[in-house]
């Protein structure tokens, strides 16, 4: 552990990160909003904290291991998500907690809010929020796709010698710089064919824009209370699902085919496969239920609802075009139960990802075998290659450790006093990073308390940094030398 | 597939199942409560369908295979559940349509002990008998399905006791282990619910709830002869204090019963890593639970809140299912977090329920070499189970045990809820049945009458597939089992 490595990334981080204020504030000026004071004291703060925190160590050089890594990504997500709650917190009057949550659901990509009555709030707070989530899937990007690998989390080392590029080495700072180079560069473009398409479809300059940063972090932030039901256009909700699924995609296969020009990989790679084929089966369950019940009269718009709605909950976007959590029966549960699965590894969604349940499933299916035939060995393969066991072994205990996360939450909020069913949606919205709830969360985070709020966050964090990182800061065995 | 070796096992199976109406015929002449009828019945159709299946093959003799192995252990429990549902079909009282006939006869013979009966208290005393004793058969059923034929077929992780099974049968044949092994834990059993009987009386029950009690206890089934459960005996505490004593006795791997027994030794139980874990899991919950329920002031004595507290937390621990009090009705996240602890259930080898405890240690001792291989990349770090290092393929399996038991789960909730079960209702009672607990919460937190046959199929379902550790069960459903 070198503290000063630490604090000097963590200071350079702060000072780069106050640029991002910038475009909040040229919004502010254009709308006459009065913001601009809380933007100006919010970029002071945070310019401030880190040039305290930079100048001191600013001379010194060495390389990051592994154990910094852990720190430092735990860190970028803490730190920035309270630095970047001063906006709310100046600007909106919200309380230090509510803003803390607001700030960390952007940051996460998750899009639970805690704001009612967005519509009327001021523009430059609403393009903040989705920027937020913007900037927020910049950073689950290089996470997923450098970061997590080299640390070997939960089985991602799986992608440590397939990312493309030239870096198979182990130092992670020339990796990083990479990854970030090509993959932002994909992000950057996506973000602004989205946006243009929305814009075409006719939503305003401002919520096109706004609408393109949430929907390719798959983050789900909105810039009004009926998020995309407001628009009320097939046109808009087919540009969402177009954008959502592509954020959900592993950016390393979006690398292949638009800057390698092989777009077979969509469909050669299995992870991608799978997560397509996850997608139309779902959506057609779920419109033949809405259509079986009645709820919707013709099928065509029940698959309207249900594809825009299971795109959402699978890449764990969380925009809604409908109230589905007061769609008839199990489908409510069923789509929750879908926000587990999550979007590709490599991409912005949340969840446990599809690839992990791709290994659990082949695995499941060996020992079946075995059952029947106790002395065959049949080696598990991905791809054509055979998956060693020290990853298979890594998504078991990613799993379970998902699974006893939320279990533990879920009691702890109940043991607040929320009930099951509230406990249940907010606990597994938070970690899966998608966004909206069910029972007394179903619009929004407001009405919970101040405890929950916090343990939400937490639970927030948990998910992005995919339990482990996180987990492991608190066990002895990482501080021991 | 030797089908005629299977059909004569069969055969054989039902005759000797045939016998087990005879003690409730025997009940019901002492009481004159005139429900001998169904069950002279039942024995008939039972011992003629038996003869039918053993007559034609009655000499084939042959060893069994593994694939065998697997086809017996299902039709057993769901042939039985199906005839031992005869009497509740066939009496007056209580009227019962044929799904819920076969609901309660399938949650006796697993010991799950959810029930769709009312009225218990007013039913003729040998139906109440005749639910007991499925329970206990089931529980006899279950102790040789755990100890001798789950390490066998290497369900789950279970291959862990192959070579630690008592008795001097190591080799690969089913047929003479089983025997072997039947007999000696059939004693303990045997023994275990005398006593437990015999506790229960001079504790100030009358003789036949004791011995109705006792077999429900040692099964870890849960049902009881009253609508309150054991909160009939709330006036006396002593009885709770035995049920605690033989819940947590029967939740106890039945091998180390036998070790013990024949050493005449209790020392090895505290040499046992599974058994420590056992009771360090229901005291970590007790306490919650006692400190919570005392926190909001549920009951007015300490001294009540205690024994509450723990009679509760062991009842649903070990998936026994037994009340005392409406613990569904208790505040917060208690019904929840005892819930989950009926996940956990209790040793493997025993009668209990649930994922047991031995997995679940497996599982947080791998999670936790999860989280030092992040922190040390290459360093190599075994899991050891009592000093011993743990083979590949025993953790491999638990994994798979573990997440067949979740994604199950997660399916079978969905269909209730599309069945017309609301969340809570869904989610309890998915997890009472397949845990074989019993009660659940919210609409089924008292008994399973309402639900729809539907919801009763797909239960009755979940509380075999739980019986049968998820594996048996679904092996069948695999082209690889019966391609040759």
């Amino acid at each position: 552990m070198r503290i000063s490595l630490i604090q000097k990334i963590m200071g350079l981080f702060l000072i780069l990160y106050s640029v991002t204020l910038i475009p909040p504030i040229y919004i502010s000026l254009l709308y006459q909003d009065g913001e601009l004071v809380h933007f100006l004291l919010s970029i002071g703060l945070t310019l401030l904290a880190g040039m305290v925190l930079w100048l001191p160590v600013r001379n010194f050089r060495t390389n990051i291991q592994n154990r910094d890594g852990f720190i430092i990504v735990a860190m970028f997500w803490v730190v920035l998500g309270l630095l970047s709650a001063l906006p709310f917190l100046f600007g909106t009057h919200l309380s230090i907690t509510d803003a803390f949550f607001e700030s960390v659901s952007a940051f996460t990509t998750t899009g639970a809010t805690i704001f009612t009555g967005l519509d009327t709030l001021p523009q430059s707070i609403l393009f903040y929020r989705q920027q937020l989530q913007w900037f927020g899937g910049m950073g689950v990007i290089v996470l997923a796709i450098a970061i997590l690998p080299m640390l070997g989390i939960g089985g991602m080392q799986l992608y440590r010698a397939e990312t493309p590029g030239p870096f198979k080495d182990e130092k992670i700072a020339p990796r990083i710089t990479h990854c970030a180079r090509s993959f932002w560069l994909i992000y950057t473009v996506m973000t602004l064919a989205c946006a243009a398409a929305y814009w075409l479809a006719g939503m305003s300059l401002f919520d096109a824009l706004a609408h393109s940063l949430s929907t390719i972090s798959t983050g789900g932030f909105s810039t009004h209370d009926a998020s995309l039901a407001y628009f009320n256009s097939p046109a808009i909700e087919l540009i969402a699902v177009v954008f959502m699924i592509l954020g959900g995609t592993n950016f390393g296969i979006h690398y292949y085919v638009l800057l390698r020009g092989r777009p077979l990989m969509y469909w050669r790679d299995i992870e991608v496969r799978i997560y397509l084929i996850l997608i139309g089966l779902f959506s057609l369950l779920v419109a033949a239920e809405l259509f079986r019940t009645h709820y919707h009269n013709d099928f065509i718009s029940a698959l309207r609802f249900s594809l825009f709605q299971t795109v959402s909950v699978i890449t764990t976007t969380g925009y809604v075009t409908e109230d589905f959590s007061s769609w008839p029966d199990f489908t409510p549960s069923l789509l929750f139960l879908v926000s587990f699965i999550g979007g590709c590894a490599g991409s912005t969604a949340g969840g446990i990802k599809v690839i992990r349940f791709i290994i659990m499933f082949k695995q499941s299916g060996r020992d079946l075998t075995e059952l029947v035939h106790p002395a065959m060995e049949k080696p598990i393969k991905i791809a054509g290659r055979v998956l060693p066991e020290r990853i298979i072994d890594a998504v078991w205990g990613y799993f379970s450790l998902y699974v006893a996360s939320f279990a533990a939450i879920m009691l702890l909020l109940m043991a607040d006093g929320m009930d099951q069913v509230t406990a249940f949606s907010s606990v597994a919205t938070s970690i899966n990073n998608f966004g909206p709830g069910l029972g007394e969360v179903t619009a929004n985070f407001k009405s919970i308390t101040t405890e929950s709020k916090w343990v939400l966050a937490f639970a927030m964090l948990l998910g992005r940094l995919e339990i482990f990182t996180l987990l492991v800061i608190f066990t002895p065995s990482f501080w021991r030398k | 597939m030797q089908l005629l070796v299977i059909q004569r096992i069969l055969g054989i199976l039902l005759m000797l199942f045939s016998v087990a109406m005879l003690p409730p015929m025997l009940v019901s002449i002492i009481y004159a409560d005139g429900s001998l009828a169904p069950f002279l019945y039942a024995f008939a159709v039972s011992l003629i369908t038996g003869i039918l299946f053993w007559l034609p093959v009655k000499s084939r003799k042959q060893d069994l295979r593994l694939r065998d192995g697997f086809i017996i252990v299902v039709l057993f429990w769901s042939v039985l559940g199906l005839f031992g549902a005869l009497p509740f079909a066939l009496a007056d009282q209580p009227s019962l349509s044929v799904m819920d006939a076969i609901f309660e006869s399938v949650s006796g013979l697993t010991t799950t002990g959810a029930t769709v009966l009312t009225s218990i208290d007013t039913l003729p005393k040998a139906i109440l008998f005749y639910r007991q004793q499925l329970q206990w058969l089931g529980g006899m059923g279950i102790i040789v399905l755990a100890i001798a034929i789950m390490p066998m077929l290497g369900i789950g992780g279970m291959q862990l006791y192959r070579a630690e099974s008592p008795g001097p049968v190591k080799d690969t044949k089913l047929t003479p282990r089983i025997t072997e092994t039947a007999k000696a834990l059939w004693y303990i059993y045997l023994t275990l619910t005398l006593v437990c009987a015999t506790a229960y009386w001079v504790a100030g029950m009358n003789l036949f709830d004791a011995i109705s009690h006792s077999f429900s206890t040692i099964a870890i089934g849960g049902y009881s002869t009253h609508d309150a459960s054991m909160g009939y005996f709330i006036d006396k505490p002593l009885i709770e204090l035995v049920a605690i004593i033989f819940m947590l006795l029967s939740g106890v791997n039945f091998s180390l019963h036998f070790t013990a027994w024949r050493h005449r030794s209790i020392a090895g139980y505290f040499y046992d890593s599974e058994f420590k874990a056992y009771l360090i899991i229901l005291l970590v919950v007790g306490v919650i639970t006692t400190v919570y329920l005392d926190f909001k002031g549920v009951f007015d004595s300490t001294g009540q809140t205690i024994i509450t507290s723990i009679f509760q937390t062991v009842s649903i621990g070990t998936t026994t299912g037994f009340t005392t009090h409406q613990y569904h009705l208790w505040p917060g996240f208690l019904p929840v977090l005892l819930l989950f602890t009926s996940f956990i259930g209790g040793c493997a080898g025993s009668t209990a329920g649930g994922m047991k405890v031995i997995r679940f240690v497996m599982l947080l001792k791998q999670g936790r070499r999860e989280v030092l291989r992040v922190i040390h990349p290459n360093a190599s770090i075994p899991i050891k189970l009592g000093g011993k290092p743990v083979s590949n393929r025993i953790l491999d399996a638990v994994w798979g045990f573990f997440a067949a038991y979740v994604a199950l789960f997660s399916i079978m909730l969905l269909l209730l809820m599309l069945d017309g079960l609301d969340q809570i209702t869904a989610f309890s009672a998915v997890a009472a049945c397949m845990n074989n607990l019993g009660p659940g919460l919210g609409e089924v937190g008292f008994n399973y009458a309402a639900l729809s046959d539907s919801a009763k199929a797909i239960l009755s379902f979940a509380m075999l597939l739980g019986r049968l550790e998820i594996f048996t069960l679904l092996v069948l459903f695999t082209p690889a089992f019966w391609r040759n």
